[in-house]
């Protein structure tokens, strides 16, 4: 046996192979996440809008603020991920079908609990709040831990203490304050910043849709 | 070009290869579910003792964090002892991200129940549904990345748990969440260690043949 192979018979280019294979993985996961951070930024839009609808204009059925937005904003996302498909030049590697995973079933389960809730009259309760808070910051962790992202990691945390700070503080002004800033400006700001970072990378390698 | 050849150079054989080298991955991914399987075990019995407990002594404050600690305590007590007998996580791409779901979810289950039971939240309804998505993404989180039909049924009755704790009497409440241990958790469990002993057949089988 060669003095540079090891006892599973891998070479250390092998090593250096699949090390660079990984990191590829890694860069092209994040670029996806990059590529779809529209929709971070859409989201963030959204629920201002819900948000003003329904404290600045409730005698304009405020009481749909929320379903009518959210369901726009489904359609939008749908509509936005269809559009991009449709562009040519995009493969996908493990690492970027783990994360739209992650996304896929986040929304998933964000989409039915909201649902649930709206329709049972539930989502006055502060828990309830704090649960779509938590199941964002749960999204971007696990993402963050397959991507190796510390920015996204921090936004993770960032989610993960506001949910917290819902109970602690435990006051409705409080809750919405909150809310608006998760929603507003770590969703939209962390949008813009995966958006700025993919363009310069994705003329370069191509990227994942 | 041979006609076996395709216009990027792949030939059949080395797609055989790739589609075989994912499944070992995919198989590999399972393992390491497998081999943790009763972890949801022990987490389904504890819970449940949770419940039983706090149902007999409805006044005492400290049945949910004692209930939680000791589940902790067992858990890295078995992890220890288990690590000690040469069981250890598998090293694989999937294996792994399997893992940081499990971690950030538990992290995401923790920081919510911690701050919610010091808030006295504990009791609300989108709190028990909230619970119930998290351990139900997580599960269709893990069953995309394992193609794992098994799971994703795992995951289908947390998220319809989650979605019935909204609908149902609040006096049903409870029994959705006995409902989600006894077959979400501990079925799942032991659905997976018995799985894991059939892995452990096979391979003493191959080293005695």
């Amino acid at each position: 046996m060669a003095e540079f192979e090891q006892e599973g018979g891998m070479t250390r280019d092998d090593l250096v192979q699949r090390v660079a294979l990984m990191e590829a993985m890694i860069a092209e996961g994040r670029r996806y996440t990059g590529r779809n951070s529209w929709i971070f930024v859409l989201w963030g839009l959204v629920d201002l809008t819900a948000w003003a609808w329904q404290n600045y204009s409730a005698h304009l059925g405020g009481m749909w603020a929320w379903p009518i937005c959210l369901t726009t904003g489904v359609v939008l996302t749908l509509a936005g991920k269809m559009i991009q498909k449709s562009d040519k030049g995009y493969s996908r590697n493990n690492t970027c079908s783990y994360v739209m995973g992650v996304w896929g079933m986040m929304g998933l389960a964000m989409g039915i609990y909201v649902a649930s809730a709206i329709v049972t009259h539930f989502s006055w309760q502060y828990s309830y709040i704090a649960g779509l808070l938590m199941m964002l910051g749960m999204a971007h962790a696990i993402s963050a831990m397959l991507l190796r992202w510390g920015m996204q990691g921090l936004v993770a945390a960032m989610y993960w203490a506001g949910g917290v700070a819902i109970f602690v503080c435990n006051s409705g002004r409080a809750t919405n304050a909150i809310m608006l800033f998760e929603m507003g400006v770590v969703m939209m700001l962390f949008g813009l910043y995966a958006m700025g970072r993919e363009p310069r990378r994705s003329g370069l390698q191509g990227g994942c849709a | 070009m041979t006609n076996m050849e395709r216009e990027d150079g792949t030939t059949r054989e080395d797609l055989v290869q790739r589609v075989a080298l994912m499944e070992t991955m995919i198989a590999e991914g399972r393992q390491s579910t497998v081999r943790f399987g009763w972890i949801f075990f022990l987490w389904g019995l504890i819970d449940l003792v949770g419940v039983g407990w706090d149902e007999l002594k409805s006044d005492f404050r400290w049945v949910w964090p004692i209930t939680i600690s000791a589940g902790f305590v067992l858990q890295f007590i078995i992890l220890a002892l288990r690590r000690k007998r040469g069981h250890r996580c598998g090293g694989s791409m999937r294996g792994r991200s399997v893992a940081a779901v499990w971690r950030m979810m538990g992290l995401t289950v923790l920081l919510y129940v911690v701050a919610a039971i010091v808030q006295h939240k504990a009791g609300q309804i989108s709190y028990i549904a909230a619970i119930l998505m998290f351990v139900g993404m997580a599960h269709a989180i893990s069953a995309m990345i394992l193609r794992w039909l098994a799971q994703g049924i795992v995951a289908g009755i947390w998220l319809a748990g989650g979605v019935a704790t909204f609908f149902v009497p609040r006096s049903y409440v409870l029994s959705v969440f006995i409902a989600e241990m006894c077959f979400g958790m501990i079925l799942f469990g032991l659905y997976a260690m018995w799985m894991e002993r059939q892995d452990a057949a096979v391979v003493a089988g191959q080293t005695n043949a």
